[in-house]
Order: structure tokens, then C-alpha cells, then sequence
């Protein structure tokens, strides 16, 4: 079991939908859920594809390892935010560009807010929580333009 | 369309709970049917939207929220005949149902009431150890209110416009300027200068302090019957000449892209406009939900009252004063009166409407638009008008 109390941010509890997700990460694959019928992938993970909600549209999950994943809109930490959740002052956070591609917060690592323009291409970093859990972040790419 | 007669509310609020919740809602209901010059048992309609926007914290009717089992329990209504708790379409939702109600000819007199709640403690209170649902993509990474989400989109308006937050100054000290014109608001009184907004503090960039609502207790409430039925009270109402409710779909569990909101505007205030057979050209003074500033600014735009990235250049120059080419937020908005949600923004679309705004009266008002929330998920607009319809 881990030291729960070493852990300063909240832990994620999964369910039967968003466990493949979590497991995903902890081996370092960041793993999203695709349709079966309409094709496209969605964040965060549902019972069912969030475009079709049939009973037709299974959704899989996929690997997508940090391909076309771009800033969308950033929001440097407030004051609030750092307080709260006892975050990283320089962290940042983005979400995808349109509402038919997945979307997620998260925070962009390894650089200043300032850097954080829309379209630049991110990679994926996998941070661990603790023993059981690790959390998809983001950093600049190594060929951010 | 059929015109609506409307009534106002009576409204108390104060920043922390005295008395509980159903109290304040209680009082601002009975100060709208007096107001109407209505016995309460002449009642027969009730709506309300009774969510409680605070996360984290307990939902306790009577308490946190005002529920319509609750308003029944305490008004017993002899002749109550209809009533509806909505969920999807946020007050505005609630209003818009009353409408149909009476049209349907359901009930005759319907009072539809906002009772918002501020909790002890943190206002959004994030998860501690754990993170379920929804949360747990949200909550690891720090979003716990919707004002970090809507940051992001607002953010992402402000860099796709070339545009800078310092030009939101001109909407947070007008329409605190303008809530001193009303004693009710929780600002009324208390000055905002630009360099006041320019300096507060960082909430989740861009939204500074004074870009956020400050969280209230209170309520507010109103009553609405048939254009006929209201020619025989007092005082003189205000006629609703069209709404409309936001129609593009958002994907669940999402943080709302800046898309979202111009799409949500876009489609409720189409068919306002096309049902009330107005456009923005004659609409004489708006109000325009501001819970958050930004909303403020994706309703202008999406709503027809200007272009696509010019919101903050359309409201310098004194053009949202009250002598300006559009009066907006007159009664202070959100961010002068507390966070009350829509149904004040309702009310003032209708007092300016029947020429009842006192101090703040916008001038030979014919046409009053309102935008009662954010125009993404629950985004609902309303059209006013002076004469019957």
C-alpha cells in the first residue's frame, strides 16, 4: 500500500471505464478511448462514445504517444489553483481545439507560462503519483516551434 | 409569439448565512407577489432552478438549496396546479417553462425564484485525498471551479483576438459604477477603480478578483402571467417577446472550448431573434450574464452585437454606460450584485422593459435583451418589450 500522505495531489479513483486508462499510464502509454463506429478517440473516458451514445458505439482503447497533441489554450496557475491543489508554480495547463477531439487539463512542465502558445506541439510525461497511480503531463517537444 | 406579462422580485442578500437558505428565498417570493399586487393564493405555478454551483459542500434543501418541495411545504399554495424543477437550461430554463406553462393555460400566475447559497469554507472545494468521477481527470492537475475552465477558454479568446485583459477593467468599474444605483446589490456603495482591478489579485489568469462574482446568499423572484392578466394588476409589466435556449451539444464531462460558448450563443439568441422579429440593431439596453467577465464578452459577440474578437474594444468609449450606444449589466451584473445566477439579469431585462429601473433607467427603452447564463451548456436569452406583443 502506499504512503498516502507523501501524495499532495488528489488521487484518482478509477472505475470499470477509466481504469484502462489509469493502468495505461502507469506503464507509461498514454491510452485513449476510440469509437468503434464513428472512429474518432475521446477524453475523458465513457461507457459509451459521447458523439453516437448507441449501444453500437464500443469504445477501445488506443495508444496515441504523444502524436499531434498541440497546446489548445493554457492558464498559468493562480494563486487559488497553487493553494489548493499545492502544484508546481510554473505549471500550466491546455486542451484540445475543438469539442469533437479529446480534451483534458493538465499542466505543462519544464517551462514558464509565457511559453505556452497555442499550437505548439507538447509531448507526453508520465509522473508518478505514488505506487499505484501516474499522471499524464505535458511538456514543450524538443522541436516546439 | 404571445406576449408574457412579468413582475418583479424583492431580494435580500448579505455575503455569509444569518438565516437559512428558504428563508431569503421565501421573502423574495412573497415580495414579488405583493409586488404584483397578487395574493399569494391567487399562486398557482412554481419554478425554480435550485443547483447548488459550490462543489465539495452538502445539498440540503432548505439550507444550501431551495428546492420546489420546499417552496410548497412553505407557501401551501391552495390552488397550486403546476410546477417544474429544471435542470438542463439553468434559470433561464425555469422562466422559459413558466412561459409555456401559462400559454398552455396550465396555471395563471406562475412565480419562478433563485435562491443561492454561500458555504462556510472554500467556496469550491476540491477533493482532498481522492478524486472520483469526473474529478479525477480534473482535480490532479489542479481545476476545481468552473473559473479555471472558463479561463482556458477566455485565454484562448484573448490570443486568437491579439487582444490584452487590461481592457476588462472598463466592465468590472461600469458596472460597479452602475450597481450603486442599486440598493440591492452587495457592491452597492463600495467604488472599483481601474487601477483596483489592475492590481487585485491573480484568481486563475486571465481572471483576476474582480473578474469573478463574489459568492452571496440570497435570492431573487418574480412573477409572470399572460399579457391579458397583467393589464389588470399593477404595476405596469414588461412583455416577453421571444427566447430562445442554447441547442449545440457539449461532449459530457468536458472543460468547455472558447467554440463551445460562441456556438451556444449563437444558437440560443437565433431563435430569440427570430422569434421576437428583432435583431441586435434594436435592442436598446442588454443585460448579459457575468458571472465570470469573459461571459460577457462571448455573449456580445455571440450574439450579434458586435464582431468576433471585438467585445473589448466595444465596450470602451462609454458605450455600456447608461447613456450609451448600448446600456449593459445596469443594475451592476454579477460582479456588482453577488452570484445570484441569471434571474436578476431577468428581472432587470424587465424593469428597464416597463421603465421601472428607478435611478438606472435607461431612456425611452423599447427593446430589453437579456442573456440569463454563460451562453455554453445552459445558456438561455430572452427578449423584452415595453408594449404588448
Amino acid at each position: 500500500m502506499s504512503d498516502w500522505s507523501k501524495v499532495t495531489r488528489p488521487i484518482p479513483v478509477p472505475n470499470e471505464w477509466t481504469k484502462p486508462f489509469w493502468d495505461a499510464a502507469k506503464r507509461g502509454v498514454l491510452a485513449l478511448q476510440r469509437c468503434q463506429t464513428c472512429k474518432h478517440f475521446q477524453h475523458p473516458p465513457y461507457a459509451t462514445c459521447v458523439q453516437l451514445h448507441g449501444d453500437r458505439s464500443r469504445v477501445r482503447a488506443r495508444q496515441r504517444q504523444g502524436r499531434d497533441l498541440r497546446l489548445h489554450d493554457h492558464v498559468p496557475r493562480g494563486r487559488q489553483a497553487i493553494r489548493l491543489g499545492r502544484f508546481p508554480t510554473r505549471a500550466s495547463s491546455w486542451s484540445s481545439t475543438t469539442r469533437r477531439e479529446p480534451c483534458w487539463p493538465a499542466n505543462l512542465l519544464e517551462a514558464p507560462y509565457t511559453d505556452a502558445k497555442v499550437g505548439r506541439r507538447v509531448e507526453v510525461v508520465f509522473e508518478p503519483l505514488n505506487d499505484d497511480f501516474t499522471l499524464p503531463q505535458f511538456r514543450l517537444a524538443r522541436d516546439a516551434k | 409569439m404571445q406576449g408574457r406579462g412579468e413582475r418583479r422580485g424583492i431580494l435580500e442578500v448579505t455575503r455569509s448565512a444569518e438565516v437559512p437558505l428558504a428563508a431569503h428565498a421565501l421573502e423574495a417570493v412573497k415580495g414579488a407577489v405583493e409586488d404584483s399586487g397578487l395574493a399569494m393564493a391567487d399562486i398557482d405555478g412554481l419554478a425554480t432552478y435550485p443547483e447548488l454551483p459550490a462543489t465539495g459542500h452538502a445539498v440540503v434543501d432548505g439550507v444550501t438549496i431551495v428546492s420546489v418541495n420546499c417552496m410548497m411545504t412553505m407557501l401551501k399554495l391552495p390552488n397550486l396546479a403546476w410546477h417544474v424543477q429544471v435542470e438542463t437550461v439553468n434559470i433561464g430554463g425555469a422562466v422559459q417553462q413558466a412561459v409555456n406553462a401559462l400559454l398552455a393555460g396550465v396555471c395563471k400566475y406562475a412565480v419562478v425564484w433563485r435562491a443561492m447559497h454561500n458555504p462556510k469554507g472554500t467556496y469550491q472545494n476540491l477533493p482532498g485525498t481522492y478524486a472520483q468521477g469526473a474529478t479525477q481527470f480534473t482535480a490532479p492537475y489542479g481545476f476545481g471551479g468552473p473559473g479555471q475552465g472558463m479561463a482556458v477558454a477566455y485565454t484562448r479568446w484573448l490570443e486568437q483576438h491579439h487582444q490584452s485583459r487590461e481592457k476588462m477593467a472598463t466592465l468590472a468599474v461600469t458596472q460597479r459604477r452602475h450597481s450603486h444605483m442599486n440598493p440591492h446589490a452587495y457592491f452597492c456603495g463600495q467604488p472599483l477603480t481601474r487601477e483596483d482591478y489592475l492590481s487585485s489579485r491573480m484568481v486563475a489568469y486571465p481572471f483576476c478578483l474582480y473578474d469573478c462574482d463574489i459568492p452571496v446568499q440570497g435570492a431573487v423572484a418574480v412573477v409572470l402571467t399572460t399579457a391579458d392578466r397583467a393589464r389588470d394588476l399593477r404595476p405596469r409589466p414588461a412583455y416577453i417577446a421571444g427566447y430562445g435556449q442554447r441547442l449545440a451539444f457539449e461532449v459530457a464531462g468536458r472543460i468547455g472550448s472558447l467554440s463551445s460558448y460562441m456556438e451556444g450563443g449563437r444558437s440560443s439568441s437565433r431563435l430569440t431573434w427570430e422569434r421576437s422579429g428583432f435583431s441586435p440593431k434594436d435592442v436598446d439596453v442588454a443585460q448579459i450574464y457575468d458571472g465570470f467577465s469573459a461571459s460577457v464578452i462571448y455573449g456580445l459577440e455571440s450574439y450579434g452585437f458586435c464582431k468576433e474578437g471585438e467585445a473589448l474594444d466595444f465596450i470602451q468609449d462609454g458605450r455600456m454606460e447608461l447613456d450609451g450606444e448600448l446600456p449593459l449589466n445596469t443594475f451592476g451584473g454579477s460582479l456588482g450584485t453577488g452570484r445570484i445566477h441569471g434571474l436578476w439579469h431577468i428581472i432587470e431585462g424587465a424593469l428597464q422593459a416597463s421603465g421601472r429601473a428607478g435611478e438606472r433607467q435607461v431612456k425611452d427603452v423599447n427593446v430589453s435583451f437579456v442573456g440569463a447564463s454563460a451562453p455554453i451548456v445552459q445558456g438561455t436569452t430572452f427578449i423584452f418589450v415595453k408594449e404588448p406583443y
